[in-house]
């Protein structure tokens, strides 16, 4: 238990200074998180200490802190775990704050990730919190630890797997990888053509551009007939309600097949452009 | 459901030329000015031809919207008012609490006159981050949503190739077009059509 604890300072160090990091090359997301609201900076930003917003400010003296407990840690790590145990409990604190009064904003714990808070971040900051506590108990320094040290490895692997920031570099190549092995989707293929696959023909079609000015609706309604699918929308002809019908052949598939008709409500064909093939 | 299948017969008959063509002079004026007759909005006004918002009532066809700037719509549908939810289908699908949008023509009480109507429709733009058998997780700006797949509607397309009903090429990680039904009161959709690239 005694290098176990001794260990502890040096993977707070290393988290801390990841997380300092972060704040600092991407200062602009202290605008995602809920800092503003907690300032009293809602709305829009307004200049508040040193020229940047209060929350920027706020946020990199966050990111400052961070790096000097970080070092103080690597050197006078008894002072350093207990500072880091104020931390977190700061950084527990805020993150309860924020999923509660602003459930929308985001972390911001290290740098660029929109997502919002969740339990995961909040188990993050618990597990640096014990992690902090059980530094503060250390009797001997980190570079004695020996065999203390190795168990970092797990609780960096912990730290890792709760971090929404790092998903991309294991957790989606994971689900990749599930995803050759057996596709949740790959029965999905069939030879009956999507709807919008038909109306993409339609809309580039000589037909539509003869009827393009008519047409009122969008599509109102579509029906298969054997070699043809049919696709009708309310159109006005000469000042009358009538249906404009599009015939998309399933075969052939060269624009200037398709077909057209402005038909009224009695079932009279009121419009039918004949030299749509030279117009394509 | 009998008048349906005549109608579309006889729409099929008509598209494919197996039906006579009526005199067009006997419909009487042809003026182009008749086609551009509808009224277009002033500059700076809100389009009166359109609207949009959540359902809040329904008496048999005539709508009632309450706009996202608070403004108050009646929407008239009728027979020929195409309803798009998820797919083409029909009026009677609009329920209150889905939100829509609707264009159509003003009447002078007040009334739009619905043309055409997008029940729940959304556009997302997206990261896709888990594929599941029971949906597709999305990334959307750091919200998560679930799209559903429904089969026979649902439709891919990949590069910008035709749409096809082959979902087999969705890869977790890559970004997509989703245009989509909201289920409304939650952060799950319906996918009509998800654009991506494999």
């Amino acid at each position: 238990m005694g290098t176990l604890a001794a260990a502890q300072p040096l993977l707070i160090a290393l988290i801390l200074a990841w997380s300092g990091y972060g704040k600092l090359t991407s200062p602009d997301q202290a605008d995602r998180t809920a800092l503003p609201r907690l300032l009293g900076e809602s709305g829009t930003a307004r200049p508040g200490w040193f020229g940047a917003s209060r929350a920027v400010a706020a946020y990199r003296g966050v990111a400052v802190l961070e790096i000097v407990i970080a070092l103080l840690l690597l050197r006078s790590w008894a002072i350093g775990a207990v500072a880091a145990v104020a931390l977190s409990v700061g950084f527990t604190g805020f993150l309860v704050y924020s999923k509660i009064v602003v459930p929308e904003a985001s972390c911001g714990c290290a740098g660029k990730s929109a997502k919002p808070v969740g339990n995961r971040a909040i188990g993050r900051a618990l597990l640096l919190l014990a992690t902090a506590g059980l530094a503060a108990t250390a009797s001997t320094a980190w570079w004695s630890a020996g065999v203390g040290l190795l168990v970092l490895v797990v609780e960096a692997a912990a730290f890792a797997m709760l971090s929404a920031e790092l998903d991309r570099y294991w957790l989606l190549p994971l689900r990749r990888l599930r995803i050759r092995l057996g596709h949740p989707y790959a029965g999905t293929a069939s030879d009956d053509t999507p709807l919008v696959a038909t109306q993409r023909r339609v809309l580039l079609s000589p037909a539509y551009r003869a009827v393009d000015g008519l047409l009122r609706s969008d599509i109102h309604d579509y029906w298969d007939d054997e070699d043809w699918r049919y696709v009708s929308y309310a159109a006005k002809y000469d000042g009358r309600r009538a249906t404009a019908v599009f015939a998309v052949p399933h075969q052939n598939s060269t624009p200037s097949a398709i077909r057209v008709a402005v038909v009224d409500e009695e079932g009279l064909t009121l419009y039918r452009p004949t030299v749509l093939a030279t117009a394509g | 459901m009998t008048t349906t299948m005549d109608r579309r017969s006889l729409l099929s008959r008509a598209a494919l030329g197996a039906t006579g063509l009526v005199a067009a002079t006997a419909m009487g004026s042809l003026a182009p000015e008749a086609a551009f007759a509808a009224q277009t909005p002033d500059a700076g006004q809100p389009d009166p031809n359109f609207a949009e918002g959540v359902i809040t009532g329904r008496n048999q066809d005539l709508l009632q919207v309450q706009g996202s700037d608070g403004r108050l719509h009646r929407i008239q549908l009728t027979g020929v008012t195409s309803v798009w939810k998820l797919r083409p289908t029909t009026i009677d699908q609009a329920r209150i609490g889905d939100g829509l949008y609707a264009r159509g023509v003003l009447l002078p009480d007040g009334i739009l006159a619905a043309e055409a109507i997008w029940v729940n429709i959304v556009n997302l733009t997206v990261a896709i981050t888990a594929i599941g058998r029971n949906g597709v997780q999305f990334d959307h700006h750091g919200q998560k949503v679930v799209g559903h797949v429904q089969s026979g509607t649902t439709a891919a397309v990949y590069n910008g190739t035709p749409a096809v009903s082959d979902l087999s090429m969705l890869t977790v990680g890559r970004h997509a077009q989703v245009i989509g039904a909201w289920r409304p009161g939650t952060n799950e959709i319906d996918i009509a059509t998800i654009y991506t690239s494999n």
